[in-house]
């Protein structure tokens, strides 16, 4: 993919994801018995789903949910991720091996199941989510930060800081972070697009967003049944989605 | 080996804490929200729910030791018998999409690295990678729509029970079976293809070239069995995966597999189904490292030699 389309993409997604609530749009929520299952009008641009609610509407209101908790759980893993792995890199010796072998079992632990049961028993509040996601995506950026410290620590650069009287949190932040951030970066931006697949996911079992809330997940799943009848109420939720993890994951790709 | 079985017990003991120190058990799961205080307490008496927690997490471990997986209060019915014939789906699921994905992953990867000029190889490079990317559910609505819907081939959604024999499931396997095998065909195609580009340019290729081997011998002979072994275990990582995460899949055509299952037994909050679901998802992948190391060393000869 050209890189100027990969930004156009992202750059509409921020820009409808940020200012939804001030287009002139129909209400998300807004029903009109009289018009279900509507293709292409000038009163509903991309149609109606099943109860009359306007598609574009929702579908440009559907990202908000999974992009305040991608970001939310991203932040999150990313500080937890980057402090524990370089952390552990700088120390060393067996706090260095207990901490490997703590990312080592977050790693195996079965992510979609334990969310399931997460949402399940504790409900769909998003920060319970988000915090869940969080922790639970520490794990591979800390397995990279690690590596990438554990590399940066032998370069030339970090051991004359050292020599010139660098030590611990200090070295840590002034001349190694500045460096993993780079490399933690890419994995980072693919949690983000893991995150919003998760959380899209769990709605779509009806276990992230409640309805009627719009999120794509769960639009994708109410409008599966019409499917025939109105085509355009799954098809435009699969692009808005598609587009935003495509174009996140075409940005990881090209670094 | 050893240390494969020391992570499995330890597991298997964290998980059944973890869901026992869930909210609710097998009593209120069966009596909802018509469980007063008193009904629930009678029921945790008559399931010996009242001992403490160590007590039963040692009845339990004795019981599973002796091929008894227990018992849903809320299903009425032993553990085995509900979640045997859906391993057995879930297996077959499996087994199919893995034929379709794995096989052909590896021939498209060896020639996509092979001849990275292709138009066909970039096309399927590119289709593999958004499948990879797109979450199962809008891969399997598309596939829907294609080919349920506008070419009518595949039955769209299962209706057979979930202790259908072999025969009646087939006609429904082949829905979820190409949704997860594109889910995971770009994984191993890639891991190919990076494999691929960096061994052609090894010396022992260009000997052999120098030599006047054939093109095809070099490619089958030389470049295919060195890129082999990162493969196995993009491989190993995929199967687990289609052993244990096919929940979405399976939920999208109602397949009556352990993913389908997962997603009920946890609506319903029957934590006695859950949990051994959670034990068999720790077992295969814990299984499939095990054999991806095993079949690694058989394919790669210096890891033979290390060892002795």
């Amino acid at each position: 993919m050209n890189k100027r389309i990969v930004y156009c993409v992202l750059g509409f997604h921020a820009i409808v994801a940020l200012l939804a609530p001030l287009l002139p749009l129909a209400a998300t929520d807004e029903q009109d018995p009289g018009a279900t299952l509507q293709g292409f009008s000038s009163a509903h641009w991309l149609g109606t789903d099943a109860l009359g609610r306007d598609i574009l509407s929702r579908a440009l209101h559907g990202g908000r949910p999974s992009l305040v908790i991608a970001l939310l759980a991203t932040a999150l893993s990313a500080v937890i991720g980057v402090a524990l792995g370089s952390l552990a890199a700088l120390a060393g010796g067996w706090i260095d091996e207990a901490l490997a072998r703590l990312i080592d079992f977050l790693l195996a632990v079965p992510t979609l199941i334990l969310l399931l049961l997460i949402a399940s028993f504790f409900g769909h509040d998003p920060f319970v989510l988000s915090v869940t996601l969080g922790l639970m995506y520490a794990a591979p950026i800390a397995r990279v930060a690690r590596g990438s410290t554990q590399v940066l620590l032998a370069r030339d650069f970090v051991r004359v800081a050292r020599l010139q009287g660098g030590r611990g949190v200090n070295l840590l932040i002034g001349e190694v972070l500045p460096n993993v951030w780079r490399v933690v970066l890419t994995e980072i931006a693919m949690q983000f697009t893991w995150i919003i697949l998760a959380f899209s996911s769990l709605s779509f079992l009806g276990l992230g967003a409640s309805p009627p809330t719009p999120e794509w997940g769960l639009m994708i799943a109410e409008a599966r049944s019409y499917m025939t009848i109105n085509p355009l109420s799954v098809i435009t939720p699969i692009v808005m989605l598609g587009s935003l993890v495509l174009a996140v994951q075409a940005l990881v790709d090209r670094e | 080996m050893l240390f494969t079985l020391g992570a499995f017990v330890s597991l298997a003991v964290l998980s059944f804490l973890g869901i026992d120190a869930l909210p609710g058990d097998g009593c209120t799961a069966l009596l909802g929200r018509f469980g007063t205080p008193a009904k629930v307490a009678e029921c945790r008496e008559e399931h010996q729910l009242t001992d403490p927690v160590i007590v039963r997490l040692g009845n339990w471990a004795n019981d599973v030791v002796h091929g008894d997986l227990g018992y849903s209060i809320k299903r009425d019915e032993q553990v085995a018998q509900i979640v045997l014939p859906r391993i057995r789906n879930t297996a077959m699921l499996a087994v199919v999409a893995a034929l379709m994905a794995f096989p052909s992953a590896i021939v498209a990867g060896l020639l996509i690295g092979r001849y990275p000029q292709s138009r066909i190889g970039r096309a399927i490079n590119t289709l593999g990678v958004v499948a990879m990317t797109l979450p199962e559910f809008v891969i399997a609505t598309i596939l829907w729509l294609v080919f349920s819907i506008w070419i009518p081939i595949f039955p769209g959604v299962t209706v057979v029970p979930s202790n259908a024999t072999v025969v009646e499931l087939l006609p429904h396997i082949w829905m979820p079976a190409l949704t997860l095998a594109a889910v995971v065909f770009a994984h191993s195609m890639r891991t190919m293809k990076a494999g691929v580009t960096t061994i052609q340019l090894m010396p022992f290729v260009e000997s052999a070239r120098l030599r006047g081997t054939k093109e095809r011998v070099t490619l089958l002979r030389h470049i295919l069995p060195a890129a082999l072994p990162p493969v196995v275990n993009t491989i190993a990582v995929d199967a687990a995966w289609l052993l244990t995460g096919t929940f979405v899949t399976e939920a999208v055509f109602n397949y009556r597999g352990l993913g389908r299952l997962a997603i009920d037994a946890i609506s319903d909050r029957d934590t006695a189904v859950i949990l051994p679901i959670v034990l068999f998802g720790l077992g295969v992948y814990l299984t499939m490292s095990l054999i991806a190391d095993m079949v690694v060393r058989l394919l790669d000869p210096r890891l033979k030699q290390h060892r002795s």
